[in-house]
């Protein structure tokens, strides 16, 4: 924990503070307390730990960057998601470590505000930005991915509550959470997208079992979730059957095109990052200056510039009180898709360094690498590819199935 | 108040798209004298020009309606000739946007100048100029980023017709042999940088014109066209290529109008006209593999569009601008050094 000892805890968004100002205060903020050692592109990267990560997480959320958009009742800054975007510039431009807490910030508590009763939003709400509760998300199983209409685990009204049986799967974080966004049917199975009911469960109930899943970047962070007679207090019901989802649907469009909103300008930073590698070897050197790679580098620039208007074309139109609809599967479909042909280029050039690899090109290759792997998964959660293409043809183009 | 307050962009749509339906049929004078009437020449022109005073964002859905309803007339040229004239050749502005007089730019080559007394003897072979077997003037590139405006009709200006894919604003080479200009008539260094700048954003609008028209017809064929005992697009193959259409084209209007919000530069600028020709290419030539042999017949204008996008990416050098991208963001990056700034 020393690394986070000399973070600062206070808030320094003034309420005052707009525009530029505010930017300057995210930036100041960030600058002066992100560890060097949580910081990807520097020599002294170490992974944080969980507890590093929830102290960060919550050391941001006090100084205004985190919960920006929330109601202040619920323990939220109450700004503007223009001001939002702004913050999340400013951490985008940081090679800075993911958050532990996304399912949190950027799925649960949306869901629970928009559909959650008052006394889950001052219940669940606060303890989400505070790093008190950390949470996953129970949607997927084993024979129920891409199509959630067809998910299995079962919820039956028993006594006051709910009884809960199923099983999760690919549920990222499950094993350092305490609550889980569960899915689950209370009807039968031909019912479909009716009788479906969120519940947030608290996996230290008893019937709760989590299995960790190591996946291909070697770590273990997503779970198989079994639930065996699980006992739901009705307090925990979000929102009534059919309801939950229904909003889960809304909140999925929106959160599509607004979550991680900082992509655009943390892929700035990684591209700004390989660059500065290659410039310290004198073969990489070489090669970004050539037509061939300055083209290929040209290209992930362009993305990327259309990547930031994807973004910020969304928050104009739902800050000006436009509805995002499907809208939200265009930038999530362009993010996942260009952000996995910069990291493959990025690991072609990294790969070509001069013998023995200087220190600047090891950090880069441990990051890239990383990035590569990950990058993988981007194109496969939150909807893959193949769904995103659907809705695009469903639901923009309103393309005919007709026979 | 200026002209602006009060008007949006896409109010001036509306009157381009008939605009661009009363020219069929008419020659390139008759156009001109139609497109002036509704103030499309002078849309960025100053008002002591008889233009209007309005944004380059203005121009956007006028270029981008002119395409889409395939106008044969340079008016993209016209549009950026009429502006970059009104301070230095007042009353040939003036001439421009009440279409009196056409111009277009030759947006291939540099004029080689060599002084003659208080004349310049400009020398050189240019191209991809469209229209320019038509118009009154022509604007040349100089060396040093300077321009000229050469009379079509000068003493050693000749103009010839050039193998191109567009038909209907067919480009032309320009051949200059010791045509004299006045040096107080030459455009100042720095005058081409500025007007390549804002011909790549109505670029990427003329691209999105005649993207969104590609992508309206394939959708169009692709739910009306039975095949198998199906409409094409009961097909998830079909389905999904036009959800990337579809994908491409809202990429290239998002990247428009970023480039001209209060954050937009030369970087975004860019950045819209090589999305587009990336993003318009792949639309078009999308659109003509959804219709079969029927887009390759003179009833279906997708390969004509198809035609002015690939000409308009050759127009504005995107190989050499998507090197140039590249370099400049390679350039601005310092070598790796711990992190802490």
């Amino acid at each position: 924990m020393s690394v986070l000892e000399a973070v600062s805890t206070q808030s320094v968004a003034g309420e005052n503070l707009t525009g530029e100002a505010y930017r300057d205060a995210m930036h100041r903020w960030l600058h002066a307390n992100l560890p060097a050692s949580f910081r990807s592109d520097s020599a002294a990267f170490a992974p944080p730990t969980l507890q590093q990560s929830v102290a960060w997480e919550a050391a941001m959320y006090c100084a205004g960057l985190t919960g920006i958009t929330w109601p202040q009742a619920y323990g939220g800054h109450g700004r503007s998601l223009r001001e939002h975007l702004i913050a999340n510039q400013e951490i985008g431009r940081l090679a800075m470590p993911e958050s532990v807490n996304s399912i949190g910030k950027e799925l649960a508590g949306p869901i629970i505000l928009a559909v959650g009763t008052e006394e889950q939003k001052r219940r669940f709400l606060p303890a989400i930005l505070e790093m008190r509760n950390t949470w996953c998300q129970g949607f997927s199983e084993p024979e129920a991915g891409s199509d959630l209409a067809g998910l299995r685990t079962r919820a039956t009204q028993s006594g006051d509550g709910w009884r809960i049986n199923g099983q999760k799967i690919w549920t990222s974080g499950a094993y350092r959470s305490q609550r889980c966004l569960v899915l689950a049917r209370t009807g039968p199975l031909e019912d479909r997208h009716r009788g479906l009911a969120m519940f947030a469960v608290p996996l230290d109930a008893n019937g709760v079992r989590v299995r960790t899943i190591k996946s291909i970047d070697g770590r273990e962070s997503f779970c198989e979730v079994f639930f065996d007679e699980v006992e739901v207090a009705q307090q925990d019901a979000i929102g009534a059957p059919d309801e939950g989802w229904a909003a889960a649907i809304r909140v999925l469009e929106i959160e599509r095109a607004t979550n991680r909103m900082y992509r655009a300008w943390r892929f700035e930073n990684e591209l700004r990052h390989l660059i500065s590698a290659c410039k310290t070897d004198t073969a990489l050197s070489a090669m970004v200056a050539d037509r061939h790679y300055s083209v290929r580098l040209g290209e992930v620039a362009v993305e990327i510039e259309v990547l930031k208007a994807h973004v910020e074309t969304a928050v104009e139109a739902l800050a000006s009180g436009d509805k995002i609809g499907a809208r939200g599967s265009l930038a999530k479909l362009y993010w996942s898709e260009s952000h996995q042909r910069f990291a493959a280029l990025a690991i072609e050039l990294l790969s070509q360094a001069s013998l023995p690899q200087n220190p600047a090109i090891k950090v880069a290759r441990r990051r890239f690498e990383a990035i590569y792997l990950a990058a993988r998964a981007e194109t496969i959660y939150a909807g893959t590819t193949e769904i995103q293409l659907g809705i695009i043809a469903d639901r923009i183009l309103q393309l005919s199935r007709g026979k | 108040m200026s002209m602006a307050e009060g008007l949006q962009p896409d109010e001036f749509a509306a009157t381009a798209v008939r605009a661009v339906t009363a020219c069929a049929g008419l020659g390139v004078r008759e156009q001109a004298q139609n497109l002036a009437g509704d103030g499309l020449l002078g849309i960025i022109a100053d008002e002591e020009v008889g233009g209007l005073a309005l944004p380059l964002g203005f121009a956007v859905p006028v270029i981008a309606a002119a395409h889409s309803g395939l106008l044969g007339f340079p008016l993209l040229e016209t549009i950026l000739v009429g502006r970059l004239l009104q301070s230095s050749l007042t009353r040939l502005a003036a001439a421009i946007v009440s279409g009196d007089k056409l111009a277009t730019i030759a947006w291939q080559g540099e004029a080689i100048a060599e002084r003659d007394g208080g004349l310049l003897l400009l020398n050189g072979s240019l191209a991809r100029a469209p229209s320019a077997a038509s118009v009154d003037h022509i604007l040349v590139r100089m060396s040093g980023g300077a321009a000229a405006l050469i009379p079509a009709d000068a003493k050693g200006v000749v103009v010839e017709d050039a193998a191109g894919l567009d038909l209907t604003v067919p480009e032309h080479v320009v051949r200059l042999e010791k045509v004299e200009v006045p040096i107080g008539s030459i455009l100042p260094a720095g005058t081409w940088d500025l007007l390549s700048s804002d011909a790549n954003v109505l670029r990427a609008a003329a691209i999105l014109g005649s993207a969104e028209a590609c992508l309206a017809l394939a959708q169009e064929h692709a739910s009306t066209r039975r095949q198998f005992g199906h409409a094409l697009s009961y097909n998830q193959a079909i389905r999904h290529a036009l959800a990337r259409q579809k994908l491409g084209l809202e990429s290239i209007r998002h990247a428009i109008t970023r480039s001209l919000s209060r954050d937009g530069g030369p970087v975004q600028r860019d950045a819209a006209f090589l999305a587009a020709v990336t993003y318009g290419s792949s639309i078009s030539e999308g659109a003509l593999q959804i219709h079969g042999g029927m887009g390759f017949t003179w009833d279906v204008p997708v390969h004509r569009h198809l035609r002015r996008i690939r000409t308009l990416q050759v127009q504005g050098d995107a190989s050499g601008l998507i090197s140039t991208f590249g370099r400049r963001y390679v350039s601005e990056v310092a070598p790796f050094a711990e992190a802490g700034a």
